[in-house]
């Protein structure tokens, strides 16, 4: 008799193993990257509604809300980056006849490529400020 | 009197049972019992019925897989000892694949994956077996000696909530294949493979769960040979676009 058992996979496979946990949580880090985007397009919309609206939502910037949702992507996206760095070596394997680079120079690579980036932009703003204070 | 471990083993009897269900067994302990050992002493000494697949109780074969409490596991490769500081040890059928009878699984879908990737080499132009082997280096087959280890076990599989969703996709240990033999210096099927590779249920599929890796007995690392084939993928896209742009046919 041939009446095979068909398992379907269960609406909460991901809660069942902290292997997929921790995949959904590295998953999860869109989310609070999502929220900050949409509070970022917010602002570049009360931009362009004046400067009184602008400024207000500056001013609203300041909540403890916004603060939190803030230190909440930065490490989520620190988290992100850090994870992904290190997996990297894995998948961008350089070995060839001509050519080979190891798997500990690829991701130094990259963590000082992502260093320089972020570094750069930050020096960027600080001297967009500098500018804007001197007008 | 004899230290006992129980057991909770996963039952379903197509003749009788509409679902799977649970039945406990008593097993003495001893610090050298495997899993696949405590079902053999059960077949053989407490319940007859009981059906589960074995062979080389050493780690070769890949008939053994079963799941260890919610772990895709080698029986014969996983012991008691290990389960110590638990209450019971469950053993079920793999994740994933249609059971046939209480541990033992259908595992047929993810074998004609296999076969879907030409695992062989492929040549463009086959050498008589007059000319003899086709040479390699140690170093060229370094590049592809880790994903050759797979012993088709299927434990990937059990572990792989995509393919849970979708049978379709062709799953770790495929893909994997097709990248050993992508990577083999003596082959010259890459282009062929191509086509899997880039499909719907080829690399795309993958989301990097990495729980594939893992659990395989062997080391294969089925998740970074998928990831790799996201690259290939990448570099065949863009050169089949450079070269429709050119005006050239894209194959």
């Amino acid at each position: 008799m041939h009446k095979p058992y068909i398992q379907r996979q269960r609406a909460d496979w991901w809660l069942r193993n902290p292997a997929y946990r921790r995949y959904m949580l590295r998953e999860a880090t869109a989310l609070p990257l999502f929220l900050y985007t949409l509070l970022l397009m917010s602002g570049l919309f009360q931009f362009t509604r004046g400067e009184a609206a602008f400024l207000q939502w500056l001013e609203m910037l300041r909540s403890p809300w916004l603060l939190a949702l803030h230190g909440l992507a930065l490490a989520a996206a620190l988290f992100h980056a850090v994870t992904w760095i290190a997996l990297v070596p894995k998948i961008l394997v350089i070995d060839t006849d001509r050519l080979r680079v190891s798997p500990a120079a690829v991701k130094l690579a990259h963590q000082v490529g992502a260093v320089v980036c972020n570094a750069g932009l930050l020096l960027l703003a600080v001297l967009l400020l500098r500018a804007a204070a001197g007008n | 009197m004899t230290e006992t471990v129980t057991v909770r083993v996963q039952r379903y009897r197509p003749e009788e049972d509409t679902a799977p269900w649970e039945q406990s067994f008593e097993v003495p302990y001893s610090e050298d019992l495997s899993i696949l050992d405590a079902l053999n002493q059960i077949k053989d000494q407490q319940d007859p019925t009981l059906s589960h697949r074995w062979s080389c109780r050493m780690a070769i074969c890949g008939s053994c897989g079963v799941m260890v409490n919610n772990e895709p596991k080698l029986s014969c490769k996983t012991f008691l000892r290990d389960y110590r500081e638990q209450a019971a040890v469950t053993v079920r059928a793999l994740d994933n694949f249609p059971i046939e009878r209480d541990l033992v699984s259908d595992i047929s879908g993810f074998i004609d994956h296999l076969e879907t990737v030409q695992p062989w080499l492929i040549r463009s132009e086959e050498q008589p077996v007059s000319a003899g082997a086709y040479p390699q280096t140690p170093e060229q087959m370094q590049r592809y000696a880790a994903f050759s280890q797979c012993i088709n076990c299927g434990l990937c599989y059990a572990a792989c909530p995509q393919f849970g969703r979708d049978p379709a996709f062709l799953g770790p240990g495929a893909l994997a294949l097709a990248q050993r033999y992508n990577l083999d210096s003596r082959d010259e099927g890459a282009a062929q493979r191509m086509q899997w590779l880039n499909a719907g249920e080829g690399v795309w599929s993958c989301t990097f769960v990495g729980y594939c890796s893992e659990v395989c007995p062997k080391d294969v690392d089925p998740a970074a040979a998928i990831n790799r084939g996201k690259v290939a993928s990448d570099i065949n896209y863009a050169v089949n676009l450079l070269n429709i742009l050119r005006g050239k046919d894209d194959a």
